[in-house]
């Protein structure tokens, strides 16, 4: 193990630690809903319970009369969402729009793998937008270069105590602020029950421990000679990530410190014998028992989607919005192919997802920030702040950041949780509740300006070594150690 | 003195050339004037990025800092990327690609041309057949062959296993033995159509009167084409192997949409590793580097498919 210069790893922890406490502690005081009290039960009893007028209060912001100009990329919908979102999508800009007729609205929908490269090259350039929304682990990298405006909640009228703290810590650099969350979200276990009993499993019972994973799943595909669970080890997804990550929190591994209460970034983890371990769960899956789809190497999630559907997955890590995917892809499936997806729908479980062996849950908390960048690099050398707060307002608004996550996140602005578009989605979104329960166990990336490169890359590749049989478990681990240890320092290949 | 004399008197010679040259480009002024947006353009697009390239090339780019503030490193990138275990294994991939990909795609292209050449019925359907693989998106072929090759459910594997030749579904794409030739062999699908019309093109310019001349003499149909046919393409040949060579050694589209250069970098070659490091790690001076000697290599390529068409032209004009 290696360490980040000391001052450097001190400074880093200071700005962190005080932020990650308050992540990690389920008794936060001061927030507009009582985290301490979390609960699916909690959030049915406040859901429904506040009005929010969305252009009253954006109003006040920048008045909706204002005349301006704005250009907004914004990590989109992709083909691994459902529907539903796309309608939402689509009613938020009418709504803008109409809310602010006078600002000539010039968006851009990218998808999450792509928005990181072409931002980057346009910033370059000095061609960006005047307001990004991007994904949660891209924020500080941009901060830390000084691409982003310093942006708080109370700069378009919410608090920041609307925000969940771990949010609010993927968007602070040195101690000060670059963007407001819009959206977050953990993901919760999915399985096929109709499978789990073929197998001899438990129908109602998911796997408890990671462990009991690696198991099932060897169970499921002796038995039935399909995938048991459904590993995705893609480079440059990042769907890698979220599904690896809480397998390496729950042995008690780590790139860094992060899951720790108080991280600071100043220990490298990945080659721990805890982090080993959890790789070792994911070599067992695919080479030992060869329990999992043979294409996880070029799988993303989206591609594990229809393998769900068809039966031939029984397990596997996402979003609620899953639930509606299956719902559109069986809507268009024909003849046999709809009778199998409807049985599989009929018989889709969502659970926690599973502990390592002390017990320990840990999942992601993903999401996205929405952020305004400082005039030099935007194209035109110009940004419109008015028309930028007026769109950052709206989306970061109780309304809008909840019905933009309908399906498959949750309101970055916690008011969202009481508004009656809450109640409705609690109603309506199968299995809501399994994935708000994971909220206080979700971890936040690193919030380094090298997260991107270690996520996206670092990570994946070592799977992939591992996975391959290119190093043994304990080389890639290592290599990928040496590679953070490498691109932390400023170097390495 | 007479050595003064012989110095002064070679001296008019020497001057008396250049105010011909600068004289010759006034009397041609008008043509210099028709090529001259097309030299700003080049300036502009081509030789200032590559100056800028180079430049670069001899800086760090921390992600944590601006482009601006880059770090002066010397040649340390260059060092770095000699000394690294995967440059030359992206190397290796990178000639195994060009060179498979090349030489197949043109023997595969070679042999359709031949066949094609020929008059029979339905030669213009099997044309436009062929002809299909190089008009198609590169996007979407590398989409629709990824469900082909699908490790898990991927049609080749199904029917190789319906017919029996194996026992369960081979994996082509998530093996780093087998991802490599899988994808070369996309790529030749993709290209061998280009080196059959270009060799299409030349056969035409064969003499049939030559043919028809060793036919005569008793030559044999592999002594026609050997003697006749070939020496005739052997220009068009070696404009098409360059220009496959130079395709292939720039090709990204399929290794990347197809595995992004996975698994475990076994299906990375240069062009491919180059975006990775500067569009997803932000290594823009280690991938300027990487591009420079991606760029002499392919001047080097350029250099002999240069010399190649003008070997061509002499040839014809000596003809």
């Amino acid at each position: 193990m290696s360490n980040y210069p000391l001052g450097r790893a001190l400074a880093r922890g200071a700005c962190v630690s005080a932020l990650a406490v308050s992540m990690m502690s389920t008794s936060v005081f001061g927030q507009s809903v009582d985290l301490s009290k979390w609960s699916p039960e909690y959030v049915r009893s406040i859901a429904g319970t506040e009005t929010y007028n969305t252009a009253e209060q954006c109003g006040a912001v920048t008045p909706l009369d204002y005349k301006g100009k704005l250009t907004f990329w914004y990590q989109g919908v992709f083909e691994g969402d459902p529907d539903l979102l796309r309608q939402y999508y689509k009613d938020f800009f009418a709504a803008f729009r109409e809310t602010y007729p006078n600002i000539d609205l010039q968006e851009q929908a990218l998808t999450y793998n792509d928005l990181l490269d072409k931002f980057r090259t346009a910033l370059l350039g000095n061609a960006g937008p005047m307001v990004v929304r991007l994904q949660i682990l891209g924020g500080v990298e941009f901060a830390s270069k000084g691409y982003l405006q310093e942006l708080k909640p109370e700069d378009v009228g919410w608090k920041t105590e609307d925000f969940w703290p771990g949010a609010m810590k993927s968007v602070m650099w040195e101690g000060k602020a670059y963007g407001i969350p819009t959206n977050n979200e953990t993901m919760a276990f999915i399985w096929n029950a109709d499978i789990f009993e073929k197998a001899g499993l438990d129908p109602e019972t998911p796997p408890a421990t990671w462990d009991e994973v690696v198991e099932y799943s060897k169970k499921i595909h002796d038995e039935l000679g399909i995938a048991g669970y459904g590993l995705v080890a893609r480079k440059n997804a990042g769907n890698t990530p979220y599904r690896f990550m809480p397998q390496l929190w729950a042995y008690g591994g780590g790139v860094f410190d992060e899951a720790d209460a108080n991280p600071n970034y100043g220990e490298i983890r990945l080659d721990s014998p805890e982090s080993i371990r959890a790789l070792q769960a994911s070599y067992d899956m695919y080479v030992r028992d060869q329990s999992v789809p043979v294409s996880a190497l070029t799988n993303q999630q989206a591609d594990n989607q229809p393998l769900f559907l068809a039966g031939q997955v029984a397990m596997m890590i996402s979003h609620p919005s899953d639930y509606n995917v299956m719902l559109d892809l069986q809507a268009k499936a024909t003849g046999a192919d709809k009778e199998t997806a409807q049985t599989v729908i009929d018989n889709m479980r969502y659970g926690l997802i599973p502990t390592g062996p002390d017990g320990k849950r840990a999942v992601v908390f993903g999401g996205s920030n929405i952020h305004i960048l400082n005039p030099e690099y935007v194209e035109g050398g110009e940004v419109d702040e008015a028309a930028a707060k007026a769109m950052v307002c709206f989306w970061t608004s109780p309304e809008w950041s909840l019905k933009m996550a309908y399906a498959g996140s949750n309101p970055g602005n916690l008011n969202g949780f009481k508004t009656e578009w809450m109640k409705q989605r609690l109603d309506s979104i199968k299995f809501l509740d399994v994935t708000t329960s994971m909220l206080p166990y979700g971890i936040p990336f690193p919030t380094l300006p090298e997260t991107p490169e270690i996520m996206n890359i670092i990570i994946p590749d070592m799977l992939q070594n591992a996975l391959t049989g290119a190093m043994t478990v304990e080389e890639a681990a290592a290599d990928a150690a040496q590679k953070v240890r490498d691109v932390t320092d400023g170097g390495g290949l | 003195m007479t050595t003064m004399t012989g110095k002064l008197s070679a001296a008019p010679e020497h001057l008396t050339r250049r105010p011909n040259v600068l004289r010759q480009m006034w009397t041609s002024r008008a043509d210099y004037l028709y090529v001259l947006p097309a030299i700003v353009v080049m300036l502009v697009v081509i030789a200032y990025p590559i100056y800028y390239t180079i430049d670069l090339s001899f800086f760090k780019t921390p992600p944590g800092l601006q482009l601006r503030d880059k770090i002066f490193v010397g040649v340390d990138n260059y060092g770095a990327i000699l000394s690294s275990e995967v440059f030359w294994k992206v190397t290796l991939n990178t000639v195994i690609w060009t060179i498979a990909s090349t030489m197949i795609a043109f023997v595969l292209g070679f042999g359709a041309a031949l066949a094609l050449h020929r008059d029979f019925a339905g030669r213009a359907i099997l044309r436009a057949i062929l002809i299909i693989p190089w008009v198609i998106s590169a996007v979407a072929a590398s989409y629709i062959w990824k469900w082909i090759y699908h490790s898990d459910f991927g049609v080749l594997g199904a029917v190789l296993v319906q017919f029996g030749f194996l026992d369960r579904q081979p994996n082509f794409i998530d093996n780093v033995n087998s991802v490599l030739p899988s994808l070369i062999v996309v790529n030749i699908w993709r290209e061998f159509p280009f080196a059959m019309i270009m060799l299409m093109a030349g056969l035409q310019t064969v003499p049939d009167q030559l043919l028809r001349a060793a036919k005569v003499d008793g030559a044999s149909a592999w002594q026609r084409f050997w003697h006749v046919t070939f020496p005739h393409l052997r220009g068009v040949s070696t404009v098409t192997i360059l220009l496959l060579a130079v395709a292939n050694f720039n090709s990204f589209i399929i290794p990347w949409i197809m595995t992004g250069g996975g698994p475990s970098n076994a299906s990375h070659i240069w062009i491919t590793h180059i975006y990775e490091l500067a569009f997803g790690r932000q290594r823009w001076g280690v991938a300027a580097a990487y591009s420079v000697l991606l760029f002499i290599i392919l001047m080097v390529l350029g250099y002999f498919y240069v010399r190649a068409l003008s070997g061509n032209e002499s040839k014809e004009h000596g003809a």
